[in-house]
Formats: C-alpha cells, sequence, structure tokens
C-alpha cells in the first residue's frame, strides 16, 4: 500500500511516518510506517520483542517516540490529548485495582473520562459480565479479567479500538465469541487495531495485516494480499532413500532453491510447480527414479516466515485454536 | 478535569478495606497515646510526662495527639507512597493515561484525593482521641472546664492545623517516594527507614542537623515548634521541600515512559 503522508488522511484511522523509538542505543521500533483504514479489522503481527507493544504504547501516548510523526484519528501523534477521547485500549494484560468490583474498577475510568456511567452496565452487558459486575476483580477469572478489559477500552464509544492479545487467556468458546465481539463491533464501523501471536486469529479476523520484525514493517495490506503471497513447492521422494541426495544435486544445478527434508525422506522444491513434468524427466535420465511428486501449497505461516525470517515461539502456526470457526 | 482526576481516586480510597482500616486504625492508635498519657501521668509532674495539674490547662487535651503525631505522620507517608506506587505495580497507570493524558491533571488529582484522605483520616482520629481525652481525664478526676474555654479552643485548634499541616508534609513525601521508587514495598521501606531510624541516629550524632532534616522538621511543625527548629523556621523549609518533590516528581511523571 502506498502511504500517505502523515498529514492530510482522513480516509486513515491510524498513520504514521518514520515513527521510532530507541531505549538507550537499543532501536526498538525502526522507522515504522503505519497506514491502518479507517473501519477495518487491523491485524499487528511480529514475534517476541519485534517491537509491537512499544509501538502500540506509542499510538497511546505512553511511550514517547524518539523520531517520526503520525496521525491517530486525524490528531497529532505528539498530543494525545487531541485523539484519546476517540479511543479505548487493551494493553497486554488486563490492569485493575484487584480489590474493587469489576463495576467500580469501570467507575473510576468513567470518572476520570468524565463519560456517561450509564455506559458502565452496557458494555458489562456485551461483554458478558453483567452477573458479576459486583464481584471484586480479584475473584475474576483470567477470561473475565481479560473481558473486563475490553469492556474498559469500550468505554468511550471508540472509534479506534486497540487490543493487544485479546484472546489471550480465554477458552475456545471465549475465542469465539471474542471473535464474533470483534466483528460486531468492525460492522458498527469502528477501526480495530489488534496484535496477535496467532496468524489464525489475524486470518480468521481480520481483514488488513501489518507484520514487523525488528521494529520495521515487513508487510503491510490486506490478508487477500497476504494470501496472494503464498508460493507452492513440489514435494518429491524417490523410490531409493539413498537417491535423496543425487536427486537435490541434480535440482540445485537447475538453481531451484532445494531442501532435503530428512524426516519424511523427501525433496522440497520451492516454486517449481511448472516443473514437474520437466524434472520428472530428467531424474529419469539421471538413473533417479521418483516414487512420488506433488505440489504443495505453502501455508499462511510459512509465508509469514519467510516475510520476518524467523521462527519464535510468539507465532504459532495454525493449531487446534485455529481450527474453531 | 483535575476534579475528574479526583474523583477517580476516590472510587479507590473510599474502598472499605482501606477507608475503615486508616480511618479506624490511626484513630485507635491517636486515642491509645490519649489514653496512655492519661495513665501515666504522675500528680505533679516529672518523668516526662505531663502531670494531672498539667493536663487540667486549657493546652492539656492536645498532649495525647501530639504524641500520636509521629505515628500518624508515617501512617500518611505509607499510604501515599503505596497509593501512587500500586498504579505502576499493578500496571493500571497505563489505564489511567488513556482516559487522561494530561499527566500533571492526572497527578494533580491524585495528590488531591490521597492528601484528602490522610486529612480527613487525621481529623477523625484527633476527635476520637479527643472523647478518650475527656474519658480518661473524668476517670482520674482531672477538670476540663480549661478545655472548653476560649484559650482551650484556640489551643485545640491550633494544635489540630499543625497536626494537619505536618500530615499534608508527609503525605507529599510519600507520593514522591512512591512516584520515583515506582514499587510500594520499596518506597514504603525506604521511606520509613529514613524518617525512623536514620533521621534519628543522625540528629543523635549531629543535633544541629534537625533544623534541616525534612522528617525533623515535619515533627516540629506538628508539635508547634520544637528547640532546636522553630514553627516558623520549620514551616517555611518544609514548604520548600515540598515544592521542590512536587516540581521533581511532576516533570519525571510527565516526562517519563511508561512501560510498566
Amino acid at each position: 500500500m502506498a502511504l500517505m503522508s502523515a498529514r492530510h488522511a482522513p480516509d486513515l484511522a491510524v498513520v504514521t511516518t518514520g515513527l521510532t523509538k530507541e531505549f538507550g542505543k537499543r532501536r526498538v521500533v525502526d522507522n515504522l510506517d503505519l497506514a491502518i483504514p479507517r473501519g477495518s479489522v487491523c491485524g499487528f503481527v511480529g514475534p517476541n520483542g519485534a517491537g509491537k507493544t512499544t509501538t502500540i504504547r506509542m499510538l497511546l501516548g505512553l511511550i514517547r517516540p524518539t523520531s517520526g510523526s503520525g496521525q491517530i484519528l486525524l490528531g497529532d501523534l505528539h498530543h494525545p490529548a487531541s485523539y484519546l477521547a476517540g479511543v479505548g485500549a487493551l494493553i497486554e494484560s488486563p490492569a485493575f485495582y484487584p480489590q474493587l468490583s469489576g463495576r467500580d474498577n469501570l467507575l473510576a475510568l468513567v470518572r476520570l473520562g468524565q463519560l456517561d456511567p450509564a455506559k458502565i452496565d452496557e458494555v458489562l452487558e456485551r461483554v458478558g459480565l453483567a452477573d458479576r459486575a459486583d464481584d471484586r476483580f480479584s475473584r475474576y477469572s483470567l477470561g473475565m479479567k481479560q473481558r473486563l478489559g475490553i469492556a474498559s477500552a469500550l468505554l468511550p464509544e471508540p472509534s479506534l479500538l486497540v487490543l493487544d492479545e485479546p484472546t489471550n487467556g480465554l477458552d475456545p468458546a471465549g475465542i469465539v465469541e471474542m471473535r464474533s465481539l470483534i466483528r460486531s463491533l468492525a460492522d458498527e464501523g469502528m477501526t480495530i487495531f489488534v496484535s496477535s501471536h496467532l496468524l489464525s486469529e489475524i486470518e480468521h479476523i481480520c481483514d488488513h495485516v501489518v507484520m514487523i520484525r525488528s521494529g520495521r514493517s515487513v508487510f503491510q495490506g490486506s490478508v487477500a494480499e497476504l494470501h496472494g503471497m503464498r508460493t507452492s513447492e513440489l514435494v518429491i521422494r524417490t523410490e531409493e532413500a539413498g537417491q535423496l541426495g543425487n536427486l537435490a544435486q541434480l535440482l540445485s544445478d537447475r538453481g531451484l532453491t532445494v531442501q532435503i527434508e530428512e524426516s519424511s525422506g523427501t525433496v522440497v522444491v520451492t516454486d517449481a510447480a511448472p516443473l514437474a513434468g520437466e524434472l520428472n524427466r530428467a531424474a529419469f535420465e539421471a538413473g533417479i527414479v521418483i516414487a512420488h511428486l506433488a505440489e504443495r501449497e505453502r501455508s499462511l505461516e510459512e509465508a509469514y516466515f519467510a516475510l520476518t525470517g524467523t521462527h519464535s515461539g510468539d507465532v504459532e502456526a495454525v493449531g487446534s485454536l485455529g481450527e474453531i470457526q | 478535569m483535575i476534579v475528574a482526576s479526583f474523583r477517580s481516586e476516590w472510587v479507590k480510597l473510599k474502598r472499605p478495606n482501606l477507608l475503615v482500616g486508616t480511618y479506624v486504625g490511626l484513630a485507635i492508635a491517636a486515642s491509645l497515646f490519649a489514653v496512655l498519657v492519661f495513665a501515666q501521668a504522675p500528680a505533679t509532674g516529672g518523668g516526662g510526662l505531663p502531670s494531672l495539674v498539667q493536663l487540667a490547662q486549657p493546652n492539656g487535651l492536645i498532649h495525647g495527639v501530639n504524641r500520636a503525631a509521629v505515628l500518624l505522620g508515617v501512617v500518611a507517608f505509607g499510604i501515599a507512597a503505596a497509593q501512587i506506587a500500586s498504579e505502576y505495580s499493578l500496571g493500571t497507570l497505563r489505564q489511567l493515561l488513556v482516559r487522561q493524558p494530561r499527566r500533571a491533571v492526572l497527578l494533580a488529582g491524585k495528590f488531591l484525593a490521597v492528601l484528602a484522605f490522610m486529612l480527613g483520616a487525621v481529623i477523625f482520629a484527633s476527635l476520637i482521641a479527643t472523647v478518650a481525652a475527656f474519658v480518661m481525664a473524668h476517670a482520674r478526676h482531672v477538670p476540663t472546664a480549661a478545655w472548653t474555654s476560649s484559650a482551650g479552643i484556640t489551643d485545640l485548634t491550633r494544635a489540630l492545623g499543625d497536626l494537619l499541616l505536618a500530615t499534608a508534609g508527609f503525605t507529599i513525601f510519600g507520593l514522591v517516594v512512591g512516584l520515583l521508587f515506582r514499587s510500594s514495598v520499596t518506597a514504603i521501606i525506604v521511606g520509613f527507614a529514613y524518617l525512623l531510624p536514620f533521621e534519628a541516629v543522625v540528629t543523635r550524632i549531629v543535633p544541629n542537623t534537625a533544623t534541616w532534616l525534612p522528617g525533623q522538621l515535619l515533627q516540629a511543625i506538628a508539635t508547634g515548634g520544637a528547640e532546636v527548629a522553630g514553627f516558623a523556621h520549620s514551616l517555611i523549609l518544609s514548604a520548600v521541600y515540598v515544592v521542590i518533590a512536587g516540581v521533581v516528581a511532576t516533570v519525571v511523571f510527565v516526562r517519563k515512559d511508561v512501560t510498566a
């Protein structure tokens, strides 16, 4: 996506140019250009230490950028008071006063933001906490704490909702509910910026994605564009396992990207699907008998890892939770 | 907007555990001092305690509360430090700053709310201690007519005012230390260690330091002035300390990144 100037971007909820944050000599966010369309559900993905939380904190005025500029809801990034009235946020784990009830925790925020107290019951109802609203926060389960965090973020009826790992601690049913809630909020025209370490989350709930690595953007665009970056590969098994090395050498000599997968006893060739017949013939002429040859499409996760160049515990492939619809 | 910050902080301060615990706890402590002063008072004086004759004077009512001044101050310091530091340790500060990004406004409202809470606790404790003093005076046959004379009321009002000024000082120092250390436990340990043993040892070794050490100055204010540090001197120098501490705290709070 072509980035617009940090100024005059009414169709963008968030736009930053050259956003940078250094802690001492360590550059955590490096010239990050964001452009998040209004009304989109934008996923924010990156491995541990990529700078996701620092970026979110800069957008919320909690951390002062070292350099760069930006606009959030047309307010100046360097003057958070100009836009935060229209922003709701759940930052990392939900943080509330443990001795206060869920309702009183929200009351403290309502009073601070000079919001309508009637919103408290409304948001509690929306996140399904109405019947536990008067219990102490310390007695809430992790999932209930997460829902209270979402409720607090909804208090100002935000135009932009920033959610940091909103499904953390939720059981599968809770994850489905959260997805449904996020979609319903997006349907009301709210822009949602959601960080997640689950790529499946991004696929299911987002229509726009920002991927970062080492504080830099490595992909920014629609989920459809991300899917378009998937490439295919050929998976080849030889009749005799001892010929795998010879086959790999043969294909490599043709300038192809080849990898031997010892566990499955196969050779994997990247972007070679159109060459399947030609490669089969070349192998046969070299005395290598191919027992299995199939095309395999790379998953979204593999596309991600190709972009970020890393595997990390922070980014999980589509697992059991990813299958929930 | 400061009012909004004040009212928000009050939601936290009025929770029963804290409100009842602080108000009743301080009232019991202050009353205990009053009871002990009357219970141990000799008939004619000596031994460092006011005599029954002295207790019958117009200012007799305030002896007990005066002796509780240090305790009240230290408790005020601890509660104030814990209130502000816990915002960092719980991570609630980030929630508050999203709703009120004008940090100086947020800080001012929180300071005023904690200050009002502690001053209310000291007024309540003083009232209960006064009742305890009347009861003990009756038990020990100390005439109380002078206490309710105009001179007695003036002395009582002045003593309460001094106590409130000192409590305000302790509270503000507690808030600043809590803000700088960002940890309730650390702030309270460091603060208590400084106010109690450290200053006591320093003033014992070098008595003149009592004229400029903040804890000693606040104690002098609480008791209407001390031999080493007069009331006016203590008040002025404490005010200077409070202003410096307030400016440092505000600058740190406004400029520091919130990573907790």
